[in-house]
């Protein structure tokens, strides 16, 4: 194995060449797999180093352009309002622990597309969209098309996810994570991430290989209750150490409402 | 796996130290085989656990989760690096007045969990040190004692 930790995009775009090289960011999962024994990779391109990814920059059009290595506490300590970015921020702060979320970062939480992390399901009820650079340039994809399967995603070979992007979302709406989990800090047993105001747009982590989404429903409990036993009739959620598939079926609609009433309830704060 | 050592140059506790480790190594199988810092424990070796706690330039971090090779200039503080010469430190003294150590192999991360947040906030709440301590696992289950420690520090007199 072994390990370059390049200054500048285009050295890494560079040293990814190789044949089964790994980006190394944070490193709070991929060193946990590399301990397990599950991943050996015959280099690793740290990006410690790269300026560029690095920053959270306020862009015209009102949107956040997030550095892929920002990590999870600078996130978690935005004090942002508009509901978009609200929901990145409180999907930051039940990331794991504080000190994962000291180290790990954002780009390292969604390229790995763990069908259990918290970011991917803000993303996609957020309609954030996720920056790819290789040595060939940048592109962007909506993070609904991002995630594809169970640890799959649009990322080719030599691509590295630069920078998030998400829009401030609807006015007159606010924004809810909420995480069903057995401890603190431990992945979830399912999540509803919730923008949601005159109707909701929202999106299910843990109820498939990829974050489940809605937008454009009613809020009324009743609503809630219906669209979400719908999604839960229609989706596929494993059954692990955690919970059964059946439960996590059953609580679902219920969370949804909540996340909907809690989004609700922070509008305009 | 290539078993080709590289070199780095760690700063531990104030002090430069050379280390020649392979790619994968950890920061915690550094401390513990090639530093012979045995105090940072080895418990689940994937990030759950806690036992494996240091600071990287003050903030919180598993050394099971870093890379030796991958730290840099970043300076690290372990258990070693905590007490002053041959005393506890006020969490340390905390702890064991309260009667927080049971078997002891999780302290350690647990006092640097302490350390960090008390270098930050020295008058805490219970919600504040039940944060910061949600990372670290305690499998006497002594978390109450723990918790209470924390307490009386944040209450009481201290540096």
């Amino acid at each position: 194995m072994d390990y370059l930790a390049p200054a500048t995009l285009d050295e890494a775009y560079r040293a990814l060449a190789t044949e089964d090289s790994r980006c190394l960011a944070g490193g709070q999962s991929l060193v946990a797999l590399m301990n397990l024994g599950l991943v050996s990779p015959a280099r690793l391109v740290s990006l410690r180093r790269i300026q560029a990814l690095r920053g959270i920059d306020p862009q015209s059009d009102g949107s956040l352009r997030i550095g892929a290595m920002t990590t999870h506490a600078e996130l978690a300590a935005l004090e942002v309002a508009p509901p978009g970015h609200a929901l990145l921020a409180q999907a930051a702060r039940v990331v794991a622990y504080p000190a994962v979320r000291a180290w790990g970062t954002i780009g390292g939480s969604v390229a790995p597309a763990d069908p259990a992390a918290d970011y991917p399901v803000a993303l996609v009820a957020a309609d954030a969209t996720i920056e790819l650079g290789s040595a060939s340039g940048a592109r962007r994809i909506a993070a609904h098309d991002f995630f594809r399967g169970l640890f799959e995603t649009a990322l080719s070979r030599g691509e590295i996810v630069t920078a998030i992007h998400v829009p401030p979302g609807p006015k007159d709406a606010g924004a809810a994570y909420e995480k069903l989990s057995l401890v603190a800090g431990d992945f979830a047993i399912i999540s509803v991430a919730a923008i949601a105001g005159r109707t909701a747009q929202l999106a299910v982590g843990g109820c498939g290989p990829v974050p489940l989404r809605l937008a454009g429903i009613g809020v009324s409990d009743e609503a809630l209750l219906k669209e979400g036993r719908t999604l839960a009739a229609k989706s596929d959620p494993p059954s692990d150490h955690r919970a059964t598939a059946a439960y996590r079926r059953r609580v679902l609609p219920e969370l949804i409402r909540r996340a909907v009433r809690t989004a609700i309830a922070r509008t305009g704060s | 796996m290539s078993q080709e050592k590289l070199h780095s140059v760690l700063t531990v506790n104030g002090e430069q130290r050379d280390v020649l480790a392979p790619v994968a190594a950890t920061l915690l199988d550094v401390l513990r085989s090639g530093l012979g810092l045995t105090g940072t424990k080895c418990g689940c070796n994937h990030g759950v656990c806690g036992a494996c706690t240091v600071l990287l330039d003050g903030k919180l971090a598993r050394s099971c989760l870093t890379l030796a090779v991958d730290v840099g200039d970043r300076s690290i503080t372990t258990i070693e690096g905590i007490a002053g010469d041959g005393d506890f430190s006020a969490v340390q003294r905390a702890l064991i007045d309260s009667g927080a150590i049971q078997c002891g192999f999780c302290t350690p991360g647990f006092v640097m969990a302490l350390s960090e947040l008390f270098a930050r906030d020295p008058h805490p709440d219970r919600e504040a040190v039940r944060t910061a301590l949600s990372g670290n696992l305690c499998r006497c289950s002594g978390y109450v004692k723990i918790v209470e420690a924390a307490e009386q520090l944040a209450g009481g007199a201290h540096e």
